[in-house]
């Protein structure tokens, strides 16, 4: 007999989410993209990565979570694959020769946009690291959707070419991974298109939210009901729902929300560490000063001086009825809209945490309206054809990630 | 709801807080600035604080402070009389403190530890001393068991004078004997301050900050962006905490933790270790037979940061 | 390849084979890097391999023995971490 283990999704909710922002550089412009201060010149040196491990390796006691996820962000991650492979490595041997209890449940993630995941040193560096990787590929759907906003910096050229190229290749590798997909206003009309692309390609999980700034034209959130309603009917006639899952639907979204029993915050932000190519620690990559239009980068410590706890303080007390508007609270579908900490210190009208963006209010609505008729169209189609009960038994869910 | 308009008299006016107000140019308020600030106390039902500078205030303006119903604070030594004496360091302590005086005394850590036992003068004759503590932010776990022992030796003094036929209040020792709910300082909510650019602010120290941001003005009308932070609903720590003692500063919330609702942890120690030492004297007074009319029991608590707790919530 | 459920383990004993998975792996590809010129590492990592090891199989051994799972020539189990099933996946006997 041998023995074989399945381990997909992983340790999700339990981790520790540590964020190298390794460079400010990519090779794309996207036109959504929320990182306002991407340049060439801010890369991490080897030191600075060094003392950040150091420092968060040394405070284990402080950060007791069962497991970590060591995420590599940019720009485009991939464009600093000696320096991660580097970070990795001294990772490995560190948490074994200091017996860290992360030793035993890590993993390393990235979000690419794809265009060099073939290239050999990024495959030495997946072939070194295979068992410990999650890696998803970002692709927005058909080619005239990804190119209308993923396009390269300099010519505007679209990137969907160079992209799809890979994902046979990433496909092979992870088969069960998901992409993720950001809506805009201008993606709204491509939405049902984008999706079944994707599942024609092979992705079989598409995590998929609208940005949170507040970008949405009168009449978005109509338009986008209206593809939301079409995906659904494509969804449930091809039988899709069997394999295949999407963010978009879930059971678990569109009910009135307690602010007593239902008060925890959506965001993970202080619960989670970045660090810059400065060393400047930050409770999430959506503070640091790239990320931010309005307001000045929130860093809460560096690798030197270590973290300010008291900097945190506000992160891991905060929860959605303190942060939230009034009709936010009396929302008769609150379940499942989502917020960002980062979007909501910058819009916010002074420098604080604890004011919630609604920009996305409307959006989430349609969500809700769609979301009720897929429900009710698919389990009437179950029971009608008296599959409900193996469905339920092997349905697919979704991360709901969405950021 | 608004109650208190604190009117800064001048730029040098004395500091009676955390903040502070050492080293600035002195810059009365001018008296058109002044009129304003009163007529809009008056017309909003507001109770007035005027904070003096060391020196004499012209002429016109100590007319037009007499105009209003209000309390006078003072720096020590200030010409005319006070309502509310500030006193910054132990040696600015006066050699006969006034029968029935209240005094504000600014001190660091350091200072009240190695030189507590001259608070007793004051005591025995003030009505009232409020304690606070210059250095609070940067109150170490080090410095608890040397503030309990400062505050049991303080209570001792109260207890006698208490005994003696007096009751004189130490805020950091009485007044959590006797609050039935949180007490804070109210900046943003229940005050406000008018500085002498004729400009609200959340309180003199927000004024004093080199990104002084102001939050309406007299004619304008108060303008506070996220008014609802500076309420006690909106403090996830401190809506829960029972150091009804505690200042709540929501300045130094703002320089420790980058938000004005949420304190820092060494505002919560501290607060907390005055809290544990009222709860004793309660009980020294209790078993000296001394009854305070409308006192509560205080619990014991198992911790001095109600942020270590907060799983349990 | 066909495979059938032959098993449910709690999830103090899934966690149990899940650290050891994982660690298992872990030093897999830290001896990639480890050289033998490294002395002490090398001899710490050698020795957690043939313990972890060990403690993998017997792992293994003792839930067979405590569930008295099904097995065959040529098969394999499988174990989902997730739901805490196990499979008997290939072989003759299936």
């Amino acid at each position: 007999m041998s023995i074989k283990e399945n381990d997909k999704g992983w340790q999700s909710g339990m981790a520790k989410n540590i964020t190298f922002i390794v460079t400010k550089d990519c090779q794309l412009a996207c036109k959504y993209c929320y990182l306002v201060g991407k340049n060439t010149m801010e890369r991490m040196p080897w030191e600075v990565a060094r003392q950040a491990i150091d420092y968060i390796l040394d405070h284990e006691a402080e950060m007791k979570e069962e497991s970590v996820v060591w995420d590599f962000i940019g720009g485009e991650p991939f464009l600093e694959i000696d320096l991660i492979d580097r970070i990795c490595d001294y990772l490995k041997t560190e948490m074994f020769r200091r017996g860290h209890h992360w030793f035993n449940s890590y993993r390393f993630s990235f979000s690419t946009n794809g265009i060099n995941y073939h290239e050999e040193k990024v495959q030495r560096f997946i072939e070194k690291n295979r068992s410990h990787l999650s890696i998803g590929i970002t692709i927005d759907g058909t080619e005239r959707k990804h190119d209308l906003n993923r396009v390269y910096k300099g010519s505007g050229r679209g990137s969907y070419q160079d992209v799809v190229r890979n994902i046979p290749l990433w496909l092979s590798q992870f088969p069960d991974a998901g992409t993720k997909v950001t809506i805009s206003s201008a993606d709204i009309p491509y939405i049902k298109e984008s999706v079944l692309h994707l599942y024609s390609l092979g992705i079989r999980e598409v995590n998929i939210n609208c940005v949170f700034e507040d970008v949405w034209q009168e009449g978005d959130d109509r338009l986008f009901e209206q593809q939301l309603m079409e995906l659904a009917d494509a969804i449930i006639d091809g039988g899709l729902y069997e394999d295949y899952a999407c963010s978009f639907f879930s059971e678990r979204l569109g009910k009135p929300l307690d602010c007593v029993a239902q008060n925890q915050n959506w965001c993970g932000a202080g619960r989670m560490l970045a660090v810059d190519a400065e060393g400047n620690f930050y409770p999430c990559t959506r503070f640091a000063q790239y990320s931010l239009r309005e307001k000045p980068a929130l860093i809460i410590g560096n690798v030197r001086d270590g973290i300010d706890h008291n900097r945190l303080r506000p992160f891991l007390t905060l929860d959605r009825c303190t942060q939230s508007p009034r009709k936010c609270i009396d929302c008769e579908v609150a379940e499942g809209c989502a917020w960002c900490q980062g979007e909501n210190y910058d819009a916010a009208a002074t420098p604080t945490i604890f004011q919630r963006s609604t920009a996305i209010c409307l959006m989430h609505k349609a969500r809700v309206r769609a979301n009720n008729y897929y429900w009710n169209r698919l389990f009437r189609k179950l029971e009608l054809e008296d599959a409900r009960e193996a469905y339920e038994k092997r349905k697919k869910e979704t991360k709901n990630v969405t950021c | 709801m608004l109650q208190y308009l604190v009117i800064l008299l001048d730029d040098a006016a004395a500091s009676f807080c955390h903040y502070s107000s050492a080293g600035r140019a002195p810059r009365p308020m001018p008296a058109d600035v002044l009129r304003r600030g009163i007529r809009f106390a008056m017309t909003e039902n507001l109770n007035v604080q005027f904070v003096y500078p060391a020196g004499e205030v012209p002429a016109d303006v100590a007319a037009l402070v007499e105009s209003v119903d209000h309390v006078k604070i003072k720096p020590v030594g200030a010409p005319g009389p006070a309502d509310v004496t500030v006193v910054d360091g132990f040696d600015g302590l006066p050699a006969e403190p006034a029968e029935g005086a209240t005094y504000v005394l600014r001190t660091d850590r350091a200072a009240l530890f190695a030189r507590r036992g001259e608070l007793a003068p004051v005591l025995a004759r003030a009505a009232r001393l409020n304690l606070v503590l210059t250095d609070v932010e940067r109150f170490a776990d080090a410095d608890v068991a040397a503030y309990a022992e400062t505050l049991d030796e303080l209570a001792g003094l109260i207890a006698g004078q208490y005994a003696a036929g007096r009751a004189p209040q130490l805020n950091v020792l009485n007044d959590r004997l006797l609050l039935t709910q949180m007490n804070s300082c109210g900046a943003g909510e229940t005050s406000l301050t008018l500085a002498p650019d004729g400009r609200f602010y959340v309180c003199p120290a927000f004024y004093l900050a080199p990104d002084a941001t102001p939050v309406g003005s007299p004619d304008e009308g108060p303008a506070v962006p996220n008014a609802q932070l500076y309420r006690l609903d909106h403090a996830p720590l401190c809506r829960r905490c029972d150091a009804w003692q505690c200042r709540r500063c929501v300045w130094l919330n703002r320089q420790t933790t980058l938000e004005v609702n949420t304190p820092g942890r060494e505002q919560c120690v501290a607060a907390h270790v005055e809290r544990e030492a009222s709860r004793r004297l309660a009980l020294r007074l209790r078993e000296a037979g001394i009854m305070l009319p409308g006192a509560q029991e205080i619990k014991k608590l198992d911790y001095l940061d109600p942020f270590d707790v907060r799983e349990t919530w | 390849m066909v495979k059938k459920l032959i098993g449910q383990i709690t999830a103090g004993e899934r966690d149990e084979i899940q650290r050891l998975y994982e660690r298992r792996n872990g030093l897999n590809e830290l001896a990639q890097i480890v050289t033998a010129d490294n002395d002490a590492l090398y001899e710490k990592l050698v020795a957690d391999m043939g313990d972890t090891t060990t403690r993998f199989q017997a792992w293994w051994d003792k839930m067979a023995q405590k569930y008295a799972w099904e097995s065959c020539e040529g098969g394999h189990w499988e174990i989902n971490f997730d739901t805490c099933e196990i499979y008997l996946v290939g072989g003759d006997a299936l």
